[in-house]
């Protein structure tokens, strides 16, 4: 039988401080209930002064080594869109303060499909046997790229990381990651985006505006593209998988905002209480929002063994994917 | 009123949580402090229930309920070629 990566654990790390609705509402001319109601975010996190996004990456690495009962892996990914520096990737100083020596290690960048983005390679590395076991970790510092004064993303985006370590297993194992479905459109670069920094803009003899070196996200297109790249990848990967939409006991779609979730669930025909959620406690943390609820649900025992679980994500480029699994037996960290 | 008046009414009802009694034809979608975010949302709605592609841009929040019907009348009168 062929060799496919199988998930062997999972950790998370979210930085100390939650912010409240009502903080941030104070400061924008907004309010707890406007927030909510748009979003169904009720606090996230921000990271402090002096952290980066590989300390949150080191954390959930750190716990889903532990999870699995691995000490060491092959390869490190680190999928974010707020790298340490510009150059070089995170993934590398993960590794090393991971204790790592000379591992392969790089960084996926697909905004918040770079998780689904990143199994898909953790996953095609494993079955070519470059490596036996990987550790994929989602991290972000968002607030590190936050528009202050912007309202809309402001509000919705939180720092945390998520991380699984994934060994080469057999595709009848619980735990199998597979089959995929990815996508993108460049079409939509300017709907997510930080417009500076890049050398698109610092070879266009143009000094950027001082808000071009924040994210900015065009939410109404987002919102309608994300609804429906989300439920035609999911609906793609059912079909390779075999899986018929009432097969699926947990739908973790990237956690982007509460209605866009209840929306994909109803598009699909998945009970909105399959589809799992931590975007009331984390907000979107983009890239870390799957590991991240997928660690929270574990904790919580509401993944059980033997669940058939559809991952699915959309995010900057555009980029959109999906895969499934069967819930395995692991550890909680 | 036409019945796609009478169904964007029911799925602001039911969806919306928008008391119907606030809802007559010449109301904006602001009026009922539904931005664009929800109307993306209602839009979506609509397409999957009529099985027909419409455009984001079908309406905005300053549209009344009435002209906003009229609108997606027309996508899914030519969306749907007789």
């Amino acid at each position: 039988m062929s060799r496919v990566a199988v998930l062997a654990g999972v950790g998370s790390c979210l930085p100390p401080r939650a912010v409240s609705n009502a903080e941030l509402a104070e400061r924008l001319g907004s309010s707890d209930e406007w927030i909510r109601s748009r979003t169904g975010i009720g606090q996230r996190y921000f990271a402090a002064p002096g952290t980066a996004t590989s300390d949150l990456a080191v954390g959930a690495g750190e716990r889903a080594l532990k999870s699995a009962g691995e000490s060491t892996v092959d390869i490190v990914i680190v999928a974010t869109t707020t790298p340490d520096r510009p150059c070089p990737g995170t993934a590398p100083t993960v590794a090393t303060r991971l204790g790592f020596a000379d591992v392969a290690a790089f960084d996926v960048a697909a905004v918040c499909t770079g998780f689904v983005y990143g199994l898909a390679n953790a996953a095609g590395l494993i079955a070519a046997g470059i490596a036996d076991r990987v550790l994929l970790i989602g991290a972000e510092t968002f607030s590190s790229i936050l528009n202050p004064h912007d309202r809309s993303t402001s509000v919705i985006f939180g720092d945390g990381a998520g991380a699984v370590v994934l060994r080469a297993g057999t595709a009848d194992e619980p735990g199998a990651i597979g089959p995929f479905d990815l996508g993108s459109d460049g079409t939509g670069r300017d709907l997510i985006t930080v417009r500076a920094g890049g050398s698109y803009q610092r070879l266009s003899g143009v000094t950027p505006g001082d808000d071009e070196h924040f994210f900015e996200m065009a939410g109404k297109e987002v919102f309608w593209r994300a609804v429906q790249r989300m439920s035609g990848s999911t609906r793609a990967v059912l079909d390779r998988a075999g899986w018929r939409a009432g097969d699926v006991d947990r739908l973790i779609c990237h956690q982007a905002n509460l209605r866009i979730l209840h929306r994909l669930a109803d598009e699909l025909g998945i009970p909105r209480d399959r589809a799992i959620g931590n975007i009331t406690e984390v907000g979107n943390t983009a890239a870390a929002s799957i590991p991240l609820a997928m660690d929270h649900a574990h904790a919580a025992g509401t993944l059980r063994p033997g669940d058939r679980i559809v991952l699915t994500a959309f995010g900057g480029g555009l980029t959109w994917g999906s895969t499934v699994l069967t819930w395995p037996d692991i550890d909680r960290a | 009123m036409t019945s796609m008046y009478d169904k964007l009414v029911d799925l602001l009802v039911a969806r919306f949580e928008v008391d119907r009694a606030e809802i007559k034809p010449g109301i904006t979608f602001e009026d009922l402090e539904m931005d664009s975010l929800f109307l993306v949302e209602l839009l979506l709605v609509i397409q999957t229930d009529l099985g027909v592609k419409i455009s984001e841009d079908t309406a905005s929040p300053r549209d009344t309920i009435e002209r906003a019907a009229e609108l997606i009348e027309e996508q899914v009168a030519a969306a749907t070629p007789s």
